[in-house]
């Protein structure tokens, strides 16, 4: 069994060593999100009695907020906090020291319960779906882009994380990066709500692949030829980002402190 | 030499933060850095197998060259080379070849049982099966921790931990060990178990160890050879047995009168830094108990120069008693700091 696989294993086995903590993690995380858009839109269309915001009714947005939900589970995680406090910390020295690469090495580890919460979405996802007439290919593609836009968190988390090198505590900056991320995502509201000549702030990033794209894909709003028009896109924001935290990286260690110890 | 180090110095620029919200204001608006030396014009080598101790008081620089060596940091100047490798290039062949334990800072994974992280470790290093069961089999059974593999590390005692550490830095049976103050914190039966498994190793292995530790029985009777550092330099490098065997030894007296240190070196020609009055490490045993407080001045001086140095304080002060102490590796040490 090589290194990645043992990783992913053994990151499984760390995020699940809790296993209350692990479903109320997962839980909490769909749950709440989902509830506050919910008492959004009955609030706009029930209470307020708006019948189309954008081109979406009530059910649209019912609808958006639920599929949605299958890939914000699958959405990054907070691994960029975890190394920047190991870059201010010193912890990094640990991992800087085994003869394999850190950033892919936390990247694997903490993936593994993302790829069951992935699996277990899709599942889900092509099981209800199927009642209301979703295509099983879709929801398939759809999920193919959110693991790629999990990666591409990731990497942009990765290489921002170390202006730790820098700065010594990047907390704030990283914790910005992510309220952006859950705007310019899609995990909070449609971004086609966004004003139209306010489109372009989402279109520059490649954050909507996260969650927007996807939930676009799957509920039959991006036709086949511009959904995989989007994921050469998302291809070519690997590339970057694998380059971004090249450069990053390479500059940063040159700053690294060992701290501790 | 699988260690070499050639004028190796390192500096660390850091914030002064001044007192108070002027200080909080000014360290925000306009900081202001001080560099601080933690290494200066470092050269040694090391042989292999070799079992080597490295100390020095705090902030004496001992782990910023650990780190150096281990491929953490850069230095500033100068060369370090391990295992013909530059550390700091950090290459796979480099990291597959060394392990570095700090007993302050944990490497294992605290909410998973020890066995699982070392069965990672086995995959990261690619250690066939057979192999990796047997070591693990020869490491737990040295440091007697078999019962406690498969329980969670946050779980284990700190001694129990500190042995775990130590399986999870040599599961890959590496070329060369840093050890940076392993029986920090350790019972006496832990640090002894603890020292009895690193000899062992090294007899065995072959492996070459460096050690840094503040207790000073982990070096006399591990290491072949000591480093002594004090603020980023190297003041010693020999065997631990030549540094107590350098024909010193302490003459204490105890006078009538008062003199001062200056005027004692002054009388008597020795060094004003091998002049102390009641040492620090001197307890008040029955001995030194003097109703009239005449506290023992201890010399620190050669044998064959106590006749001579005696006679000398004699033309000035009286001598009420005197005696002659072998000095241990700790005052010799402690001196050294000083």
């Amino acid at each position: 069994m090589s290194w990645r696989l043992a990783a992913l294993k053994n990151g499984f086995q760390d995020a699940t060593a809790y296993r209350i903590e692990f479903l109320f993690e997962v839980l909490g995380s769909a749950f709440v999100p989902a509830a506050i858009q919910w008492v959004l839109w009955y609030a706009m269309f029930k209470i307020g009695g708006a019948h189309e915001i954008a081109g979406m009714n009530y059910s649209d947005m019912v609808q958006y907020t639920l599929v949605s939900l299958l890939f914000t589970q699958i959405r990054g995680g907070d691994h960029d906090f975890e190394l920047q406090e190991m870059i201010r910390s010193g912890q990094l020295s640990n991992y800087l020291l085994r003869p394999v690469s850190v950033i892919e090495f936390v990247y694997i580890r903490g993936m593994a319960p993302k790829l069951l919460i992935a699996g277990v979405c899709l599942g889900l996802g092509t099981t209800v779906g199927l009642f209301f007439g979703m295509s099983p290919v879709r929801l398939l593609g759809a999920m193919v882009m959110a693991l790629i836009g999990n990666v591409l968190h990731y990497q942009i988390g990765a290489a921002l994380s170390t202006t730790a090198f820098l700065w010594e505590e990047a907390y704030s900056f990283l914790m910005v990066k992510n309220m952006l991320v859950s705007l310019l995502s899609g995990e909070l509201i449609p971004l086609n709500l966004f004003p139209k000549n306010m489109q372009w702030m989402w279109k520059i990033t490649p954050f909507y692949l996260y969650v927007f794209g996807p939930t676009q894909y799957a509920l039959g709003h991006w036709t086949h030829t511009y959904f995989l028009e989007q994921l050469a896109w998302s291809c070519v924001w690997l590339v970057a980002g694998w380059a971004f935290i090249k450069v990053t990286w390479g500059l940063g260690m040159s700053r690294y402190l060992s701290l501790g110890g | 030499m699988i260690v070499e180090v050639k004028n190796v110095s390192r500096s660390f620029r850091s914030p002064k933060k001044t007192e108070g919200f002027t200080g909080a204001m000014k360290l925000l608006f306009k900081p202001e850095y001080s560099t601080h030396e933690a290494v200066k014009n470092v050269s040694f080598s090391l042989e292999p197998g070799s079992f080597n101790g490295l100390i020095g008081a705090n902030g004496a620089g001992k782990t910023t060259l650990l780190k150096i060596l281990s491929g953490l940091i850069a230095p500033t100047s100068g060369e370090a080379r391990v295992l013909g490798f530059d550390p700091f290039q950090r290459p796979v062949e480099f990291r597959r070849k060394i392990a570095l334990v700090m007993g302050q800072k944990a490497q294992l994974w605290w909410d998973l049982p020890a066995v699982d992280a070392f069965d990672l470790l086995r995959a990261i290093y690619e250690i066939p099966m057979p192999v990796y069961k047997e070591r693990l089999h020869t490491l737990a059974t040295l440091l007697d921790v078999t019962k406690h593999l498969n329980t969670q590390i946050r779980r284990l005692s700190l001694g129990e931990r500190m042995k775990m550490e130590l399986i999870g830095a040599l599961i890959h049976w590496p070329n060369v060990i840093f050890l940076d103050e392993p029986t920090i914190g350790l019972d006496i039966l832990a640090a002894h178990k603890l020292r009895e498994f690193l000899k062992e190793f090294n007899r065995r292995e072959k492996a070459t160890i460096i050690l840094t530790s503040h207790n000073m029985e982990d070096i006399e009777k591990l290491c072949s050879r000591v480093l002594i550092m004090r603020t980023g330099e190297i003041i010693y490098d020999g065997t631990a047995h030549g540094l107590t065997e350098k024909g010193e030894c302490r003459l204490r007296v105890r006078l009538m009168q008062s003199p001062t240190v200056e005027e004692l070196a002054q009388l008597t020609g020795v060094n004003a830094s091998a002049i102390a009055v009641q040492a620090p490490d001197t307890g008040p045993d029955e001995e030194d108990k003097d109703e009239n407080d005449h506290k023992p001045i201890f010399f620190t001086i050669k044998y064959d120069d106590i006749v001579a140095i005696l006679q000398k304080i004699m033309t000035k002060f009286t001598i009420i008693n005197m005696g002659i102490e072998e000095p241990s590796l700790e005052n010799v040490i402690q001196r050294l700091f000083q």
